[in-house]
């Protein structure tokens, strides 16, 4: 067999940061091959390396035999690469016809419906239907994920990178997904799946390299290995055996959710009639894919959106009826979902972005003075709490990698006795193990009384963490009555019986 | 009838240049590139435009000129926001006030008191093309590449990156577009009025800028702004001074017409406002 891509000896530095060292890839041509390793393993930036988006600073690769060196990703792309990013770039203000062609227009002038045309039978190849003059923003995370894949066919493709594709899928649409993966790859193409997730790897990738802590471990055929295996040359080390909790049967209700409508941004319900309840100590998920209202169930919590009516009661409050203020001094306490828009101020220091939403209670003000002494103290522990990895608790929060950013973020939250947790994907850009500390940073809250709500799109991560599970699609929340992965799945889709 | 007629002439008069600078606007506003210069480069082609014709006595060389001096400033505008990372409102005040002060330099100095008429521009040729151009620009987005990737630079310059664009090339293209028609829209001003009088253009960049945000940033509903301005605007002047439903209203009142009209007709008509999701992204 050929080899499709061929990278040795791959190296790169940012700045001081050696993110790759001496990396090996080789994939053959006609298989979909897995690229597996944590967050921060380098996964990505060797793929952005194969793909022209950045240099490598040693190393040397071949493209179907042939020595490849891109300036820039227009070169990879001549040279049939194509890469979907783990954010798609489709530009949700243009149509989908205007997106699958855009950088690789037919020609100067653009014939919209010979586009069309063609665009039509490449999406009859694979099974799919667009509507192509509706605008990109209609799209669901499925359906962009499937139009991503057609612009890489509509610049014929053969090399196919697609980064964390079944990251804001559902179960069904990730299977439908690797789907049509088998089916290019029977028509010759050849793809890389960078992924996280190990049930993937073993049901549909035919060979698997580790990354670790930007360094090749190894690299083999899926049938030779397993999970558990996978596993651990991912994280380096055996798995511990997942921490037993017990949650305490028939605590009373901390938080109810009544009969909760919440306004969208484009004036439509994004949550409709929601109604369930949170128990005391109990760490409950919200599954659902991209998009189905759980951002607008966070901001009514919060206080930041307004409610179109419904009950938000937490213990004997009326969380609705009080300012944003009055519920963080309740104990509200959110790890937000985009963390540089929302959870830090990347210009101030760890120092400064410690006091952000404390501000107003004591130790860290005095009345309305800020006592430094204790906001320093403050911000050591949060920083202590998931080792955040830092320079110094002055330095600008900006100096710190997402992931170091992340524990920052989710030691603040749990900071000053939380009684409900609001966690966004509060496992974004950690690698396993800071997971796993953060999970167990929320079970210790709850011990004392508090409660947790958990919005992931990992359906893996909310069952393995999560005490129940309740999922929303389309602004409707359902309540499974079984943890079966299948039966969650449907509901997320909106198809259980 | 004849006041009709005189209507109709004023709105074409005072609407034309507005179109112009308007849709020059479009083009750099779409691409990303906030542009409060519209003015600035405006005044700089009518000065430009009226000292050249009258020192070479051709109007084409005149018109030519004074669209060169409004690209440079638009190619200033790029290389302050795009090389320099400059914040494009700072950019855009510089290079008005740059205009400002040069356009008023530049007329004292080289302007001959004695100097005799100054050439009629076929002003029947930009009329037309100033109505036109809005349509053309509609085609030219929907159906080309370059309109594409301008729309597409715009929305979400990093993006556009990755799908093979180069943001800061089609910008550049953009910006050039910019120049063109700010520097034809100075040129009809001075055209129109036969004469050069010191800051001519009297915020009309600006009202262009107001139009085109009006306008959604789409070219048909911004065309439709510009002539809503210029047809209240000579509405105004023909009803000032007399009476309307027995009631003399003051010349003030009469002046704020045609701002309030075009936003009332507009506001309502146009609907929701999109504005470019990348506008002063770098």
């Amino acid at each position: 067999m050929s080899l499709a891509v061929q990278m040795r000896g791959i190296g790169k530095s940012f700045g001081a940061v050696r993110a790759l060292d001496d990396v090996h890839l080789e994939v053959e041509a006609g298989t979909i091959h897995a690229l597996v390793g944590e967050n921060g393993a380098g996964k990505t930036t060797l793929m952005r390396i194969l793909y022209g988006a950045i240099h490598a600073t040693d190393g040397t690769f071949e493209v179907k035999g042939q020595p490849a060196k891109f300036r820039n990703s227009a070169g990879a792309i001549r040279a049939g690469i194509g890469m979907v990013s783990q954010h798609y770039s489709i530009i949700p203000d243009l149509t989908c016809l205007d997106n699958l062609m855009l950088g690789a227009e037919p020609g100067w002038t653009i014939d919209k419906r010979a586009a069309e045309q063609r665009a039509t039978e490449l999406a009859q190849r694979m099974g799919f239907e667009f509507d192509w003059s509706a605008e990109a923003s209609t799209l669901s995370p499925a359906g962009a994920q499937k139009l991503e894949i057609l612009k890489l066919l509509w610049r014929k493709a053969e090399i196919m990178i697609l980064d964390e594709p079944t990251a804001m899928l559902s179960p069904a649409d990730s299977d439908a997904l690797y789907g049509s993966l088998k089916q290019l790859v029977a028509d010759g193409a050849t793809v890389i799946v960078v992924t996280h997730r190990l049930p993937e790897v073993m049901q549909h990738c035919r060979d698997v390299t580790v990354l670790r802590g930007g360094k090749f471990i190894t690299a083999k055929p899926v049938a030779e290995t397993n999970p558990a295996e996978l596993a651990e040359l991912i994280v380096g080390h055996a798995m511990p055996p997942p921490s037993v909790r017990s949650v305490p049967d028939n605590a009373e209700d901390l938080l109810r959710v009544v009969n909760l409508t919440v306004a969208g941004h484009r004036g439509d319900d994004a949550v409709k009639s929601a109604t369930f309840s949170l128990h005391k100590g109990e760490v409950v998920g919200i599954a659902g894919v991209d998009g189905s209202g759980q951002r607008e169930l966070f901001q009514a919590l919060m206080g930041t959106s307004k409610l179109r009516h419904g009950e938000l009661i937490l213990g004997n409050w009326s969380l609705h009826e009080h300012s944003i203020a009055e519920r963080l001094r309740m104990g509200l306490r959110l790890i937000p979902e985009d963390r540089h828009e929302e959870g830090v101020v990347e210009v101030w220091s760890l120092e400064l972005n410690a006091a952000l939403g404390l501000q107003r209670f004591p130790p860290l003000a005095v009345g309305t003075i800020v006592n430094d002494e204790a906001r320093h103290q403050a911000a050591n522990e949060m920083a202590r709490r998931f080792n955040t990895k830092h320079g110094g608790i002055r330095q600008p929060m900006a100096s710190l990698s997402g992931g170091n950013q992340q524990r920052f973020v989710a030691g603040r939250a749990l900071f000053l006795t939380p009684r409900l947790i609001l966690a966004f994907q509060p496992a974004r850009g950690l690698d396993i193990d800071a997971t796993r500390h953060v999970y167990e940073g929320i079970y210790e809250e709850c011990e004392k009384g508090a409660g947790a709500l958990v919005v992931s799109f990992d359906l893996d991560e909310l069952l393995q963490f999560c005490d129940r599970i309740i999922v929303m699609n389309g602004g409707v929340v359902t309540q499974p009555n079984s943890r079966d992965r299948a039966v969650i799945g449907r509901h997320m889709v909106g198809v259980a019986s | 009838m004849n006041d009709l007629r005189l209507l109709l002439e004023g709105t074409v008069i005072l609407g034309t240049p507005l179109i112009l600078a308007a849709i020059g606007g479009y083009f750099s506003e779409r691409s990303g590139v906030i542009n409060i210069a519209l003015e600035g480069k405006m005044l700089i082609a009518t000065i430009t435009v009226w000292l050249v014709t009258i020192a070479t006595g051709q109007p084409v060389i005149g018109v030519a000129a004074g669209i060169s001096a409004s690209i440079l400033f638009s190619m200033f505008h790029w290389l302050l926001t795009q090389r320099y990372s400059l914040d494009p409102i700072v950019s855009g005040m510089a290079i008005n006030a740059i205009a400002f002060g040069a356009a008023n330099f530049l007329d004292k100095r080289f302007t001959d008191p004695d100097q005799a008429g100054f050439p009629k521009l076929p002003l029947m040729a930009f009329w037309v093309f100033a109505l036109m151009l809005p349509f053309l620009v509609w085609l030219y987005v929907r159906h080309t590449r370059g309109g594409l990737r301008l729309l597409a630079v715009g929305s979400d310059p990093d993006k556009a990156r990755q799908m093979g664009v180069f943001p800061q090339r089609t910008r550049f293209m953009a910006l050039i577009a910019t120049g063109v028609l700010c520097g034809l829209a100075g040129a009809l001003i001075v055209s129109n009025a036969g004469s050069y009088v010191d800051n001519m253009t009297a915020g009309r960049g600006f009202i262009a800028l107001a139009a085109l945000i009006l306008g959604g940033w789409r070219p048909l509903p911004t065309l439709a702004a510009c002539i809503a301005f210029g047809f209240f605007y000579q509405l105004q002047i023909q009803l000032q001074g007399t009476q309307v439903l027995g009631i003399s209203a003051p010349r003030e009142l009469w002046l704020c017409l045609p701002y309030i009209a075009t936003l009332v007709a507009l506001a309502g008509l146009l609907g929701r406002n999109r504005t470019p999701a990348g506008l002063g992204k770098p």
